[in-house]
């Protein structure tokens, strides 16, 4: 048994070949680590080398350029912009005057010693939207409706201030009221799992649900009536709106527009699906005589014919020309968005709904709806960006919203010929709002597992 | 319970209230009642108004010589000339401004959308980024933008920044050669015609050999071939009858040659980069949307790479690229009107602007303006569905 193997025959008698190890292959390359990637994804051959070089070159000049311009060659402290110029030139950004003018940029002209009234009606809608992100929050669309509906109301006093009328008291005190409904709802339910007013009635001894409801009437009453007298005391200056301006004009322009076109957008959809020829093709009109005009022509539209279309006597001031015409033409927009949507929903689900027994409103209300919503959210929020951004052509009939505020640096005497600097910076503004508001429509849609769930 | 009558069961009763025909009619007459009221309640006021200011809502203006200057005309157009002749210019200068934008926003977004499917880590993220810094930006910012912060601070005439000592770019605009077509040169324009006839019929032809022979002849390139090499024999047959008149600096300002204002190139500029943001994003997400498998697919059957992409995948990819794309060159079209800003004389500025207020017209000339783009948008819309109606997926 020396050497068993080489002696081997097969039984025809060829000998069997003798058994000799391959020198070992190599091992793969490398598949984890930075180097890896980098092999993979950056130089898989010579024309990705070749592109990665020319990304790399681009990332640097463009950065290197900016960083030197708007940081390391910048002015921080300058009186005026002859000052900037001696000290760098062009090469480097002048920070001063867009911080001398930063509060005109984010506030406009509204007063000094009145720009409280604009934050803390920021921070109140802060805190009446909060509890739409805690999760043991269970009225949520309720809280949400109210912040739609009411809080116009409690915003407009707050920034126009002035004499009010009983009438004007009554919606100003019916937003305080839904105010401190969603604060108290959203505090009850964190804390006891119960609605607000659903506790209090049954503290108040309510033993049916019948009883539940009528006894919540009467603290709803009570929270009303609270309201009442939290607003009654207040008494703020007037502040034309012609003073309005900077960024706070922007949010108020499309707050309004936010607010507006997506309830109008759903009915117009609905109109143009309808079955009732009539209400179908004026829909349709609408929708598409919008569409189809520029934003631009339509703000001019109202701000030439608005005057003539009122009888005479009747002032509209330019800030609510602007709303109105904003209003109008991103609900012809978000109309399209909601057909969209209402398509995307298989012919069975009305069906189901009508042999449940509900009826259009209510089949729409609880069975379309809700599903037309979570696919129509990437072009619901793409629509709010388009809006935002959409803002700034106000600016060309003469409102000071945040670009028009932005140009005004530059002529200012002390700041003459001051137009790149302001523009970076509002563009970053609107930048983080656009951004912002697509990021949370992305991580909403993957929550909601609507994006590609093919 | 053999025999419930479940219609009886569930319906509130035959009432006359509740027939479905009696109520869609109660609804649509009351929604027009209202709608009918409140556009009379307008009309009647805008009547009683414009009665009092003495204003008149005909056309009889459109004749009357509009006694202003306009800075960059494509038509023909001196100070005498009607308020006709000025929403023509208007018009022109739009469609331009449309046309130019249109055809540089698709080159670049193409571009970028291919740029963004890229497997190179690199040049993926760098168009992404760029996408996401500008489309998140308002369009009028970037125009005004590039038009302060770029084309008013460029040299005076006299230090331009010059290349091929034939294109120039300064404070007062871009210059380039004027072509001047000299006798003979519509024999050019003709080689062309018949050259592209050429070219189709070549790719018919090739149609044809493919689904009745199976026989794949070349396509693109002998096309490309007939249509370059025949309209430039041509050319040099007759004596090149084109005359290029360079623009030559004379004093203070360049002479001869064509321009275009400063304002024209920072609109066109922002407008190509802002709409070719959405386009990159169009492109990438209709590639995208061509499952896998397609490509799987062909490689099993043996199909050459560069034939997946233009038989199999471009196809499908275009039927969810082009809906979009035709809507944002209607966008390209209706934001061509931020030229306002800036000074460009396109249709809203010299005629809902500047016509407007001097003549004081503004139902015929807002009605005109908005008669123009619903044209264009109508028209396209038609086209649109059209082609819509011929790639829809014929499913079952």
């Amino acid at each position: 048994m020396t050497d068993a193997r080489t002696s081997a025959i097969f039984r025809d008698g060829t000998p069997l070949e003798p058994f000799i190890a391959k020198p070992s292959r190599l091992p793969p390359p490398r598949s984890l680590g930075p180097f890896a990637w980098a092999r993979q994804n950056l130089f898989a051959s010579v024309p990705h080398m070749l592109l990665t070089l020319l990304g790399g070159w681009l990332i640097f000049t463009v950065l290197g350029t900016l960083v030197e311009w708007a940081l390391i060659n910048a002015v921080w402290d300058a009186p005026n912009r002859r000052a900037c110029m001696d000290q760098v030139g062009r090469t480097g950004a002048c920070w001063p005057g867009v911080i001398a003018w930063a509060p005109n940029l984010i506030y406009g002209l509204y007063p000094k010693d009145q720009v409280w009234r604009i934050n803390w009606a920021f921070l109140l809608l802060i805190i009446w939207a909060a509890p739409l992100w805690m999760p043991k929050v269970q009225s949520k669309i309720g809280i949400g409706l109210a912040i739609v509906l009411l809080f116009p109301f409690l915003a407009s006093y707050f920034f126009i201030g002035g004499g009010r009328n009983a009438v004007w008291t009554l919606l100003v005190a019916i937003g305080a009221t839904g105010l401190i409904w969603s604060v108290l709802t959203a505090t009850s339910e964190t804390l006891k799992g119960t609605p607000f007013l659903k506790l209090v009635a049954r503290s108040l001894g309510a033993r049916t649900a019948e009883a539940e409801v009528a006894r919540g009437r009467v603290a709803l009453a009570g929270i009303f009536v609270v309201g009442l007298l939290a607003i009654l005391p207040l008494e703020f200056r007037e502040v034309p709106t012609r003073l309005w301006g900077g960024l706070f004009l922007t949010l108020v322009i499309s707050g309004f527009g936010i607010a507006f076109s997506l309830p109008a957008g759903i009915l117009l959809a609905l109109a143009r699906r309808s079955k009732m020829p009539l209400i179908s093709v004026m829909a349709t009109t609408f929708i598409e005589l919008f569409r189809s005009v520029p934003l631009i022509t339509i703000l001019f539209m109202f701000n030439t014919m608005l005057p003539l279309f009122l009888p005479a006597g009747v002032e509209v001031n330019q800030l609510l020309r602007a709303i109105v015409a904003v209003c109008l033409f991103t609900s012809a927009y978000m109309a399209e968005v909601v057909r969209g949507g209402l398509q995307g929903i298989p012919r069975g689900q009305y069906e189901a709904a009508a042999s449940m027994g509900l009826g259009f409103w209510q089949s729409t209300a609880l069975v379309i709806m809700p599903q037309a919503l979570k696919i129509m959210i990437p072009s619901i929020v793409g629509n709010f960006i388009g809006l935002f951004k959409d803002t700034t052509l106000v600016s060309i009939i003469g409102l000071l919203d945040l670009l028009s505020m932005s140009r005004a640096v530059g002529e200012d005497t002390r700041w003459l010929g001051l137009f790149l600097e302001p523009f970076f910076f509002i563009s970053m503004i609107y930048f983080i709002f656009c951004f912002a508001m697509s990021q949370y429509s992305l991580s909403l849609e993957n929550r909601l597992g609507t994006g590609q769930r093919r | 319970m053999a025999s419930v009558d479940l219609g009886k069961m569930f319906s509130r009763g035959n009432s006359f209230f509740n027939n479905a025909i009696i109520r869609s009619v109660f609804y649509q007459a009351l929604t027009f009642v209202i709608v009918a009221g409140g556009i009379w309640y307008l009309v009647s006021n805008t009547i009683t108004n414009m009665s009092q200011r003495g204003m008149s809502a005909g056309f009889d203006f459109l004749d009357v010589s509009a006694g202003f200057g306009i800075g960059f005309t494509l038509v023909p157009y001196t100070e005498s000339d009607s308020y006709l002749r000025v929403f023509q210019v208007g018009i022109a200068n739009t469609l331009l401004v449309a046309i130019i934008g249109i055809i540089l926003a698709t080159v670049i977004g193409v571009f970028l959308g291919l740029a963004r499917l890229s497997g190179n880590w690199l040049i993926s993220n760098l168009a992404r980024w760029y996408i996401e810094i500008l489309r998140n930006t308002p369009l009028l910012l970037q125009v005004i933008a590039w038009y302060f912060g770029v084309f008013t601070i460029l040299p005076r005439p006299r230090d331009s920044v010059g290349w091929a000592n034939a294109f120039f770019l300064n404070n007062r605009g871009f210059y380039f050669p004027r072509a001047i077509p000299q006798d003979g040169f519509g024999l050019v324009l003709v080689a062309v015609v018949l050259a592209s006839i050429g070219a189709i019929i070549w790719v018919l032809h090739a149609r044809r050999m493919r689904n009745g022979r199976g026989l794949i002849l070349p396509v693109a390139l002998p096309a490309l071939a007939i249509i370059s090499v025949v309209p430039t024999f041509a050319f040099l047959l007759l004596g090149q009858p084109l005359h290029w008149e360079t623009p030559v600096l004379q004093g203070f300002n360049f002479i001869g040659g064509s321009s275009v204002p400063p304002s024209f190139c920072a609109l066109i500029i922002a407008l190509s980069i802002y709409t070719s943001c959405f386009i990159g994003e169009i492109v990438r997400s209709g590639i995208q949307s061509v499952s896998h498998g397609q490509t799987e697919a062909a490689k099993a059957l043996g199909v050459k790479p560069s034939r997946t992409m233009s038989s199999i995948i471009l196809p499908q990819a275009l039927r969810v690229i082009i809906p979009p794309l035709i809507s944002q060159y209607l966008n390209v079209t209706k934001n061509s009107s931020l030229a306002i800003a800036i000074g460009f004389p396109d249709l809203v500025s010299v005629w809902m602007n500047t016509s407007l207020n001097q003549s004081g017209r503004a139902i015929p000339i807002v009605a005109m303006t908005m008669a123009f783009y619903c044209l264009v948008s109508l028209s396209v819309s038609i086209v649109m569905n059209q082609y819509n109606r011929r790639v829809l997926l014929k499913e079952r």
